[in-house]
């Protein structure tokens, strides 16, 4: 019997070896784990690992035909129609539609201002929308962009549409299929125009050498004559036949486009651009305000109380709680004792009737219609009730 | 106090206890180590019975699905609110805790994470995906004939352009999971997108493929049509599972060594033009901004870059008495290439030594690097500095900085420095020239 396995055992080495021997004599010259064949020249600056006999850099695939494999079907008109609905800057899928700024201004106050603060000027902590100087350089370059905070108390540059977004047709197809944050494609084409408007309007974009008044209506035709104030702000040029060829002319340079180091291994000197000496940089202010908080201990967790989430909880999460978790957002702070021992002085089927009918900045049941009204009164309940004090 | 600071308090002290015993017979150590002592106290742990040894273990269909210890609740996931509007968790991010990671996989529970509207629940029965524009046939496909492709799985990283996007001023976080923890790494199953393109028949004046999300953000990027041929892939596996949906349950894009961001989640289209779209997550942002006022835009690879996983601030050495060999080790990548080198510096950059790459060295994935450091007990500045194939050296904060400015937001790449403290400690600086 052991003769036999020996027997066996020689004759798969001896295979093992011409195998291997073949694989290494092959088309793949490396012999070093981790070192592929490759070649330069990738649109991104990197490198490229051909296919070939089975083998891409470390891994074999199936190199037989993939030729027959079809799956899926030819998606009909009306599917194209609902979904092939991006918006492209030479107007290719603009809706139709129109909206003034004076509409878009009442629909931005319901919809928009809560989070994006008042004309779009931010504060609540969501992303500012307009404003920023948009004064330019001689050279063309929106001034506030070259703003470089290298020291403590200079001023940040500020990105809003009118000094940073490069093309207006963006902002339709962000509008129409991502906002309102909480409930979003929830906009008519005619509400999106109007509310691009306003914005547009509070940057002072003129449109065919016209100003927007709060009487100007916005549509299609018009939106695509809008020149943006940052339009030429970006590169490489990736527009027109050459736009690919221009990215990777631009990653073939990194040392001077977005900058490289050099492999010094001995007394090595690293001066900054003006020729300063390095030094150590502390960190000044550490932040701290980290979710669960640090540790590493190895320990059992805290029992947590096993507390069923109501239906009301449930929806007052899904829909209440952006504006009334956050004292930013002007909306009572669930759990708040003092701002809700006001709001319930008004009377139970007051604070009720507000949320159905919607109350200052907020809108009918929180832009949330499809709630009955029975819901939203349960929702009330929920929030008031947990913001009692507890004993 | 709170629990957990006192049990570190707890920690602390037993810690110097044994400190304590063992450097007073430091110099009967050698004898100690070779015959039985009565130097040591006895560990209780080893001298008496344990808990577990002694009881019925938990029954083993306790969790169909595994879950890990119960000790290793901390090993999570973190946030913070400054990392969010208003503290609002539906468009933020959550970083991996690299400190507590070895090898080049994430496990899937901890998965960085980024959302722009918060994670969509996708059921898999109502999943479409549509590829059409400049193909000669377009398709609509469901789950199940996605799955019918033939599949391939690779390993690579995914990292968020934003990573370390607070330090470009300064260092802000004392902490790994914070500074770098914007990525992770995973084994992803899917098909390769060109080989569901050369069944539909690409047109040859198709330059740029438009990906689309169907969550509530609907994240549109424009890629070039180069890259979607060459290592493009429509992935619905992650380690051997189906997608998280914090990744795009049940369908991602995956651009290998490319912005985590352009690997577009919940995918839902793919259409297929002669031009880029300038969709807001391509424009307003995910373009650098730099010192001349105008903004690098198709910003696309991750570029060479590495960072010390140990010591670092969450795992310091401040356990160690001096005069131990201790490793050093830590995470290269590239979305450029394969990591071929990295180099290690204990005095802040001035002098290097080559560390040595250990475990599977891959395209496009962490590469795990490691040198074996005497430690004295002296003050250090620790560096790494990663090289790839592609000719790529991580640059130093002031390399960056020259051509980069200071407001870029996204691709820091620049070497990072954990300043050792004469006890041990370890702090998250940075070398540069005011």
């Amino acid at each position: 019997m052991f003769k036999l396995d020996l027997y066996k055992l020689i004759t798969t080495s001896v295979a093992l070896v011409l195998s291997s021997t073949l694989l290494y004599g092959g088309s793949d010259t490396s012999t070093l784990p981790g070192k592929y064949i490759s070649k330069m020249g990738a649109v991104d600056g990197g490198v490229i690992y051909p296919r070939k006999n089975g083998t891409y850099a470390a891994y074999r695939y199936n190199e037989q035909s993939t030729k027959g494999v079809n799956f899926g079907r030819i998606p009909t008109a009306n599917e194209l129609k609902a979904w092939d609905v991006d918006i492209m800057p030479d107007g290719t899928g603009l809706p139709e539609g129109e909206g003034s700024v004076s509409d878009g201004d009442e629909l931005y106050e319901k919809q928009c201002a809560s989070c994006h603060g008042e004309f779009g000027a931010g504060g609540h902590g969501y992303p500012t929308l307009t404003g920023g100087n948009q004064e330019k350089l001689p050279n063309g370059v929106i001034k506030t962009l070259t703003n470089q905070r290298i020291e403590p108390g200079m001023e940040a540059p500020k990105r809003t549409i009118g000094t940073y977004w490069p093309k207006a047709t963006t902002l339709i197809w962000y509008i129409r299929d991502a906002m309102p944050y909480a409930h979003p494609k929830s906009l008519t084409n005619n509400d999106i125009y109007a509310i691009t408007a306003y914005l547009l309007a509070q940057d002072n974009i003129v449109i065919d050498g016209k100003k927007m008044d709060s009487e100007y209506v916005l549509n299609k035709e018009k939106l695509m004559k809008i020149k943006m104030p940052n339009e030429n702000g970006f590169y490489p040029n990736i527009d027109g036949p050459d736009g690919v060829e221009n990215v990777r002319k631009f990653f073939s340079d990194r040392a001077k486009n977005i900058g490289a180091g050099t492999r010094c291994m001995k007394d090595c000197k690293d001066l900054s651009a003006t020729g300063k000496e390095p030094t150590i940089m502390k960190i000044d202010n550490e932040i701290t305000d980290v979710v669960p908080p640090y540790t590493t201990v190895r320990d059992l967790p805290p029992e947590v109380e096993n507390k069923l989430v109501s239906k009301a909880e449930k929806m007052y999460n899904d829909a209440c709680k952006l504006c009334h978790s956050s004292d930013k957002m002007g909306a009572p702070v669930i759990g708040d004792i003092e701002a809700w021992n006001k709001v319930t002085q008004k009377g139970f089927d007051k604070v009720v009737h507000n949320a159905i009918d919607g109350v200052g900045g907020m809108p009918p049941k929180g832009g949330f219609e499809n709630f009955t009204n029975s819901e939203v009164q349960m929702i009330v309940e929920f929030m008031i009730d947990s913001s009692k004090k507890k004993h | 106090m709170d629990k957990i600071s006192k049990i570190e308090e707890l920690n602390s002290l037993s810690r110097r206890d044994f400190f304590k015993k063992t450097a007073s017979v430091s110099a009967v150590a050698a004898a100690a180590i070779l015959s039985p002592s009565s130097l040591f106290a006895d560990d209780e742990n080893i001298v008496h019975h344990t808990q577990w040894g002694t009881t019925l273990g938990n029954e083993l269909n306790e969790n169909p699905y595994g879950l890990p210890s119960k000790y290793e609740h901390n090993v999570v996931r973190r946030t913070s609110s400054l990392m969010s509007s208003a503290g609002d968790m539906h468009a933020a991010v959550s970083m991996t805790p690299l400190h507590e990671l070895k090898g080049i996989i994430t496990p899937n529970g901890l998965h960085f994470t980024r959302t722009h509207n918060g994670i969509a629940q996708i059921d898999p029965n109502k999943y479409r995906l549509m590829i059409h524009g400049l193909v000669d046939k377009p398709i609509v496909l469901t789950l199940e004939q996605l799955k019918r492709y033939p599949s391939e799985s690779r390993i690579h990283f995914l990292e968020c352009p934003s990573n370390g996007a607070g330090e470009w001023k300064g260092p802000q976080f004392n902490s790994l999971q914070f500074l770098k923890g914007m990525m992770s790494a995973s084994e992803w199953t899917g098909v390769r997108l060109k080989t569901i393109l050369d069944e539909l028949g690409l047109k040859p004046t198709a330059k740029w493929m438009l990906a689309e999300g169907s969550d509530g953000s609907e994240m549109g990027r424009s890629v070039p049509v180069e890259k979607v041929l060459d290592d493009a892939m429509i992935v619905w596996g992650q380690n051997g599972e189906a997608l998280r949906p914090e990744q795009g349950y049940p369908v991602r894009l995956l651009l290998p060594g490319w912005e985590a961001n352009l690997c577009v989640k919940w995918l839902k289209r793919l259409e297929f033009s002669d031009k880029p779209w300038y969709a807001k997550e391509e424009t307003s942002k995910y373009t650098a901004l730099t010192a001349s006022g105008r903004a690098i835009q198709h910003f696309y690879a991750l570029e060479v870059n590495s960072v010390i996983t140990s010591p670092c601030p969450e795992r310091p050495w401040s356990d160690l008495i001096g005069g131990e060999l201790v490793e050093i080790e830590g995470l290269a990548w590239s979305g450029h290439g394969t990591i071929t080198n990295v180099d290690i510096s204990l005095d802040g950059g001035k002098n290097w030594v080559e560390a040595k790459l250990k475990g599977l060295v891959l395209p496009k994935s962490w590469t795990r690097f490691s040198y074996m450091h005497k430690y004295v007990k002296e003050p250090l500045l620790l560096q790494s500095r990663a090289v790839d194939d592609s000719k790529n050296v991580q640059p130093t904060v002031n390399q960056e900085k020259a051509v980069m400015g200071v407001e870029g937001v996204y691709h820091r790449n620049s070497i990072c420095t954990w300043e050792v403290t004469l006890k041990g400690e370890v702090n998250n600086v940075q070398v540069r020239s005011i």
